[in-house]
């Protein structure tokens, strides 16, 4: 049996709950559009007691608030990320790369076919000087195809040091700020409380930090850890440990952990994953290409001028020079100084134009790479757009496997404004409920001393 | 079961996607080519590449074929003029075999022999653009020149190497015959010949100067054949350039098909692109504004 006491006091309680509760909705309201923010559910729980045997209502009890977040899609989506960082990484290098080699009536295929017919113009008429200085000049646009070229793939290659250097220095800034969080939240639920807002900026940076490198994330005795794909620590609890680049002789970034180790290459997903691949996979085995083509096309023409004599009787000399080391596409020149020297003739007459089929031939004929130099430049194409189009597909793919589960995480986690709009309108009621009671209560009392004042 | 409140995400990735789609479609309209950077469409590309190398071999043995033909018919020209000098020579020898000519006749007559000579080695040094055409591949000096320690009173100064050009994959045609098989062929010497019947109307024996004559005839036989090497060639080169033609033709509708797009699929892509793009809009238009405080005044 309670009296008019308890009733105040449940009321009073009741006011109490119903604008924590008001709160929690209006802080809600307040971080619809706040990334990563989890939407916060108002616990409420009746209470009661018992007392001479009899379980007595108390009234409403406020218990706090819980965040809704599901930490397995956390990890999906964070897995999502680190996959969509490295394909995005890979895919501005790749795009830069097929833009650079798209050119069809320009570019190394292009100056190939122009040589070669123009070569074959001096089979008509091989003392004419200056079909032989078209040619020349032909030798000398192509060697600048190949500069170009090679050019195009090592500006990617420093792009992709340059995205490691980067994604880095951002990836050791979010790992001291997660660690920072870290130890918030450990005192902040060492208070008994939801580490809350914190919590959710800590998982926002998490995925951040995905983005740039894949990480996986593990809990140690309630620590919770954070290592990069192959184990090296990024975060452990409230300590961070910070990686390092260099930047090796042959120009590509290398990633050390806190111990200086080299983990370069057990690094996957993220930014630095993605430009990882690009730097040491994808864009030597297209260099290796253009080098190849770059450097056989040249002995294969020196050989066929071997073969001959220029306009002056003399042996023919090599027409290409090729860096004895390094790319031999970025180091090409033409080694010929004057179209005399280009040797139509067998003979060693200057009308013979017998050693231009020689020369010609090392237009159909295979390279040592088992293709004829229009087919060898075709398949290295054909290989950038294949990366390129793999790369993009992917990426196309991850994306929209992270829009759902996005949209997945957000059915859970996201603040829906007509519920919170609902929410606001029955706490309100609730609240105006209570003050009802209060005001009720206050009447009665007043009947009472009213009524004992009328009696005496 | 909650679903998700972000209407606006989903619909910007909605409006995202028929935006690229939208891009694509104004892009391949635009250009006409349906790859236009290697990743489009990677073994279309390579392809591309291989058949454009076609194409311009193509207009090379084209281009090689016409200047094969300027020179073969400036020779076979040259050769036609030298067939007439050689039957003029043989009509004058046949009038000098006559036995009623007297020695100042017969003189006259080999004067007349004698300018047929020039008038032919004239022709044996035919240049085009500075080119000896029967020089052989000693292009750069004259075929024949005046030599008076030979018998002929002419020595060739070319060689007998014969030059051939691309007009086809694997098809090669001679651009030249080498003057010494045309004039100082041992089957029939045009300047020998002439030189003979000279030299037998100036020593007045008929029976030398009807020996002329007869290797004068066998030298017109030579000339004759010669003449049917470059008839040869320019009746291939005429062959191969409409074949060449064709080629072109197919290789160009080869490359549209690897690489250009289809008119009309473009253009019914860009139809369906804007269709899409403007129901998304039209849907975000009509959903994002929409809330249950709309309906709480």
């Amino acid at each position: 049996m309670i009296g008019l006491n308890g009733s105040l006091s449940i009321a009073t309680e009741a006011l109490g709950a119903q604008t924590a509760a008001l709160e929690v909705t209006n802080n809600n309201i307040a971080n619809a559009n706040t990334p990563g923010y989890s939407r916060q559910i108002v616990s409420l729980s009746s209470a009661a007691s018992i007392q001479n045997g009899t379980t007595v209502d108390e009234g409403v009890s406020y218990q706090g608030f819980t965040s809704v977040r599901d930490a397995v899609l956390d990890m999906a989506i964070n897995a999502a990320t680190s996959d969509q960082g490295s394909l995005t990484a890979q895919n501005t290098l790749l795009t830069q790369i097929n833009s650079a080699f798209s050119g069809t009536t320009t570019g190394i295929g292009a100056s190939i076919s122009t040589l070669f017919s123009d070569l074959s113009a001096l089979s008509t008429n091989p003392s004419d000087s200056s079909a032989r200085q078209t040619v020349l000049s032909d030798a000398g646009a192509l060697a600048n195809m190949f500069h170009q070229g090679a050019a195009a793939l090592s500006n990617a290659s420093s792009a992709a040091n340059q995205q490691v250097s980067s994604a880095v220095a951002q990836v050791n800034q979010l790992s001291q700020q997660i660690a920072s969080l870290n130890g918030q939240i450990v005192s902040a639920e060492a208070g008994g409380g939801d580490g809350g807002a914190l919590t959710d900026q800590r998982d926002e940076l998490t995925t951040q930090l995905s983005q740039l490198i894949g990480v996986s994330t593990t809990q140690t005795n309630g620590t919770p850890t954070l290592t990069t794909t192959n184990g090296s620590p990024l975060v452990i609890g409230a300590s961070s440990y910070q990686l390092q680049v260099t930047t090796a002789p042959d120009g590509t970034a290398h990633v050390l952990d806190g111990q200086g180790n080299d983990i370069t290459n057990e690094l996957s997903g993220g930014t630095i994953g993605g430009a990882i691949t690009a730097q040491d996979n994808t864009i030597p085995a297209l260099s290796q290409q253009l080098d190849a083509l770059a450097s056989q096309f040249a002995t294969a023409m020196n050989s066929a001028q071997a073969a001959g004599y220029d306009l002056n009787g003399n042996p023919g000399a090599a027409m290409f020079t090729v860096p004895a080391t390094g790319s031999a596409a970025a180091g090409i020149t033409v080694a010929l100084t004057s179209g005399s020297q280009i040797a139509a003739s067998s003979d060693g007459s200057s009308g013979s134009s017998g050693n231009v089929q020689a020369l010609l031939a090392v237009q159909t004929n295979n390279l040592p790479s088992g293709a004829s130099p229009t087919n060898s430049y075709a398949t290295l194409v054909g290989n950038i757009g294949f990366a390129g189009s793999q790369v993009s597909a992917g990426l196309t793919a991850t994306t929209s496997s992270l829009q759902q589960l996005t949209t997945q995480q957000d059915s859970e986690s996201a603040v829906s404004i007509d519920e919170e709009t609902a929410n606001l309108i029955r706490y309100q009621q609730a609240y105006s409920a209570s003050a009802r009671v209060i005001s009720t209560i206050n009447d009665i009392y007043t009947t009472l001393m009213n009524m004992s004042l009328g009696d005496g | 079961m909650r679903v998700d409140p972000n209407l606006s995400s989903l619909l910007n990735a909605g409006i995202q996607g028929t935006e690229q789609a939208l891009n694509t479609a104004v892009q391949q309209v635009a250009s006409g080519q349906r790859v236009s950077v290697p990743s489009d469409d990677p073994a279309a590309a390579g392809a591309n590449l291989q058949s454009l190398a076609e194409s311009t071999n193509v207009d090379r043995y084209s281009q090689n074929g016409d200047a094969v033909l300027s020179q073969a018919q400036m020779a076979d020209s040259a050769l036609s003029n030298v067939v007439s000098e050689l039957n003029q020579a043989i009509t004058l020898g046949t009038q000098g075999a006559d036995g009623t000519m007297t020695s100042e006749n017969r003189a006259a007559i080999a004067t007349q022999v004698q300018s047929v000579l020039s008038e032919v080695v004239s022709q044996a040094n035919t240049t085009l653009n500075g080119v000896s055409l029967f020089g052989g591949t000693a292009t750069a000096v004259s075929a024949f020149a005046a030599d008076s320690t030979s018998p002929t009173g002419y020595v060739y100064q070319g060689n007998s190497g014969v030059n051939s050009a691309a007009i086809g994959d694997n098809l090669q045609v001679d651009v030249n015959v080498p003057g010494d098989q045309v004039f100082t062929n041992p089957n029939g010497n045009v300047l020998g010949s002439l030189m003979q019947l000279i030299s037998a109307l100036g020593s007045g024996s008929t029976s030398d100067i009807g020996d002329a004559v007869t290797a004068v005839r066998g030298a017109l036989t030579n000339v004759s054949q010669q003449r049917v090497v470059y008839a040869g060639v320019v009746n291939q080169i005429n062959a191969q350039e409409s074949y060449l033609s064709q080629e072109t033709i197919s290789l160009t509708s080869q490359q549209q098909s690897l690489t250009g797009v289809d008119m009309s699929t473009a253009i019914s892509n860009l139809t369906q692109a804007q269709i899409a793009h403007s129901t998304i809009l039209a849907a975000a238009a009509k959903v994002l504004p929409t809330s249950l405080l709309d309906y709480l005044k």
